[in-house]
């Protein structure tokens, strides 16, 4: 499977929309950004003076990997042969620790080199071009990575011009962006008295200050409470949907990142899973464990008898849930075996789960 | 959050004035202008950070008192002197007696370049490391090669201020209390190339030597011990050298010693007789302590680019 083509992504998409957060959607084709691919911006938004605005030919992917492999000088292998497309869009990036996500952002970023294979953002070579992609792509590192001593204001309008903003507009861009992912007047606080939320904003604002066409995020809820993880979540999603910004998402989490990506990329051991639009995935009802106090092999076995995909996980019987029949037809499992039902609850999916059944030769998560 | 102050469309009362409500994201149109800027960004930053200048308060503590100390001999110089011409004939023999000069400035003001170095170099990049700043610099417009030039440009430019501004004020105290302005000028002008050239090598020695030291550590004291050490241990052991073996081998000592080389750089300048014994006795040309401080600067930059092409960010 290492070297098949996958394609995801849309494209275009229609705008999240819900009643709760009525913002204006921006001018031009909604949740894709004008200049995307050679689109002519309309006349009413262009400035007098032709900005440099990156753009490239369309039909290309956003992103294209090809036999992407990176080996670390200790015998490590992050990425495998890794083969894929993705499109403008919230690309979720999934795998579990040590996968190769934060490598494969790096990479993208040329903060690091590739051992072999080829990638290209925006139809740019990442390892001759690194310069111009990075003009137009912000990054949110995984780690800590602010001053304690400077404030929100002062690193964010360093870095703007770090990214070739002029002054003014480097200061500008600042104040907006700041606004927006939420800091107000603690923006003018040096960092250190901050909390791991705002610190996880100020990150966000220096990866957009610049008005990026691409988002690499590493890991935004790191470190987060479940309110702040909500908020950053928000914040990643009207990044995508709304500012018309394709926004690619490193996680760990699946429960978290499906909530705001179109798309998913799952990697494993620096292998790709699966690529694939959200929706494929969704239209499945889940998992649902069923615990008993015993007899647990009896129920699967029952189960699998009556056609339900079912195995076994512990003292729980996992159920794919396909539809609503299903859970007559576990009541008549559990009565006919006379079994003793402790309780049935969704299962917070897992990425084996997620990928098992869609891929049979694949390479099971070890 | 700011969602919910967003005008709505259609006939909502109208949104009282002053208060804030949310504009949406704006894109930027606006130029873009690359590494060059970027770079150039940097440089500024950094020169203007040598100094506190966009800092905290406590952040200017350090540099200006030293700049302060660099600057105090020089305005007492000229005080005394325009004070001494005043009184006629006797200002021109405390002018010749005065201790300090232009060709003595720079070893009255190479500790205060020591000690700045020792103080300001370890927090101009053990910062960005130690708080893993790099990955935002480095994901930028700007290469890992880019950074480290234009932090080590900053640097020596800082220094160069430290250095030139006693100078400056010396030429110009010293020309302007002249009785006869043509005179003052005669004098003193003469004075400025020397006074630049070695304004520049101590810099440029000083300043790439701390930067090489400095980018090897995040641990600031560390750091700081490092190049103090680097300043104070060669001399000594170029005068060990002297006193334990052969003059053939101990010359050679001389020109591992940062000190000792730009005190020998002030005297071929300045075309006067090095006042270190050291150097007296190596009997170098002095061609050659300019040769080995351009290898020594030109060696610091090497090595601190390349800890900037391996460094993980």
């Amino acid at each position: 499977m290492v070297g098949t083509r996958f394609r995801c992504g849309l494209g275009r998409r229609e705008p999240h929309r819900d009643g709760r957060n009525p913002v204006p959607v921006r001018l031009g084709a909604p949740g894709a950004r004008p200049g995307w691919s050679g689109d002519p911006r309309g006349p009413d938004r262009s400035p007098p003076h032709a900005p440099r605005r990156i753009t490239y030919p369309s039909g290309v992917p956003l992103i294209a990997l090809r036999e992407l492999t990176k080996r670390y000088n200790g015998g490590v292998t992050a990425l495998d042969g890794l083969t894929v497309d993705i499109e403008p869009g919230i690309v979720g990036l999934v795998g579990s620790n040590g996968a190769g996500k934060s490598t494969l952002l790096k990479i993208l970023l040329g903060l690091i080199d590739a051992t072999s294979g080829e990638a290209t953002v925006m139809d740019l070579d990442v390892r001759t071009h690194g310069t111009e992609i990075r003009q137009f792509v912000g990054y949110m590192p995984e780690h800590d990575a602010l001053p304690p001593d400077a404030t929100a204001t002062d690193l964010v309008a360093h870095l703007a011009r770090m990214s070739g903003l002029p002054t003014t507009a480097a200061r500008e861009r600042t104040a907006e962006v700041l606004r927006h992912v939420g800091l107000y007047e603690e923006r003018y606080r040096a960092i250190g008295g901050y909390s791991t939320g705002m610190k996880q904003r100020v990150k966000l604002a220096q990866a957009l200050v610049h008005d990026p066409r691409l988002l690499l995020l590493d890991e935004p809820t790191n470190g987060l409470d479940p309110s702040g993880r909500d908020e950053m979540l928000e914040l990643v999603r009207r990044t995508g949907a709304e500012f018309g910004i394709a926004v690619v998402v490193a996680s760990h989490l699946l429960g978290e990142i499906e909530r705001v990506c179109d798309h998913l990329v799952a990697i494993e051991g620096g292998q790709l899973l699966r690529a694939a639009p959200l929706d494929t995935f969704t239209q499945r009802t889940g998992l649902v464990a069923i615990e008993v106090e015993e007899g647990a092999e009896r129920l699967a076995a029952t189960l699998v008898g009556r056609g339900v995909e079912a195995r076994l996980d512990g003292r729980a019987v996992v159920v794919d849930v396909r539809d609503e029949g299903f859970y007559d037809l576990a009541r008549d499992a559990l009565v006919d075996l006379d079994l003793a039902l402790v309780r049935i609850e969704p299962r917070r999916r897992h990425l084996e789960d997620l990928f098992r059944d869609e891929e049979p030769g694949e390479v099971p998560a070890a | 959050m700011t969602a919910d102050a967003t005008p709505r469309p259609g006939g909502d009362p109208p949104i009282p004035s002053g208060s804030i409500y949310d504009l949406g994201y704006r894109g930027y149109d606006g130029p873009r202008l690359g590494r060059r800027h970027a770079v150039g960004a940097l440089f500024t930053h950094t020169l203007l950070s040598c100094y506190g200048i966009g800092r905290g308060g406590r952040a200017k503590i350090i540099p200006f008192v030293l700049a302060g100390i660099a600057v105090l001999p020089a305005v007492i110089a000229v005080g005394l002197v325009a004070l001494a011409r005043q009184a006629g004939q006797a200002g021109e023999f405390i002018t010749d007696a005065s201790p300090i000069r232009y060709e003595t400035y720079f070893e009255i003001v190479g500790q205060i370049v020591a000690l700045f170095c020792a103080a300001q170099a370890p927090e101009l990049l053990g910062r960005d490391q130690r708080y893993s700043v790099l990955s935002l610099y480095f994901s930028r417009a700007l290469e890992r090669t880019d950074y480290a030039i234009a932090k080590l440009g900053g640097f020596v430019v800082a220094l160069l201020a430290l250095v030139l501004a006693p100078q400056i004020i010396l030429v110009l105290g010293l020309t302007l209390s002249s009785p006869d302005l043509a005179e003052g000028l005669g004098e003193n002008l003469p004075k400025v190339p020397p006074i630049l050239a070695q304004a520049v090598t101590l810099s440029a020695v000083f300043g790439s030597l701390s930067l090489a030291i400095a980018a090897f550590t995040p641990r600031r004291a560390y750091a700081t011990a490092g190049i103090i050490a680097s300043f104070i241990i060669p001399p000594v052991v170029a005068e060990i050298a002297r006193e334990v073996t052969s003059r053939d081998i101990s010359r050679w000592f001389v020109l591992a010693s940062p000190p000792d080389v730009i005190g020998a750089t002030n005297a071929f300048f300045f075309d006067i007789r090095p006042d270190s014994s050291v150097i007296a006795a190596a009997r170098h040309p002095g061609e050659l302590y300019l040769v080995v401080a351009a290898l020594a600067v030109a060696a610091c930059t090497g090595i601190l680019i390349r800890r900037y092409q391996r460094i993980s960010a």
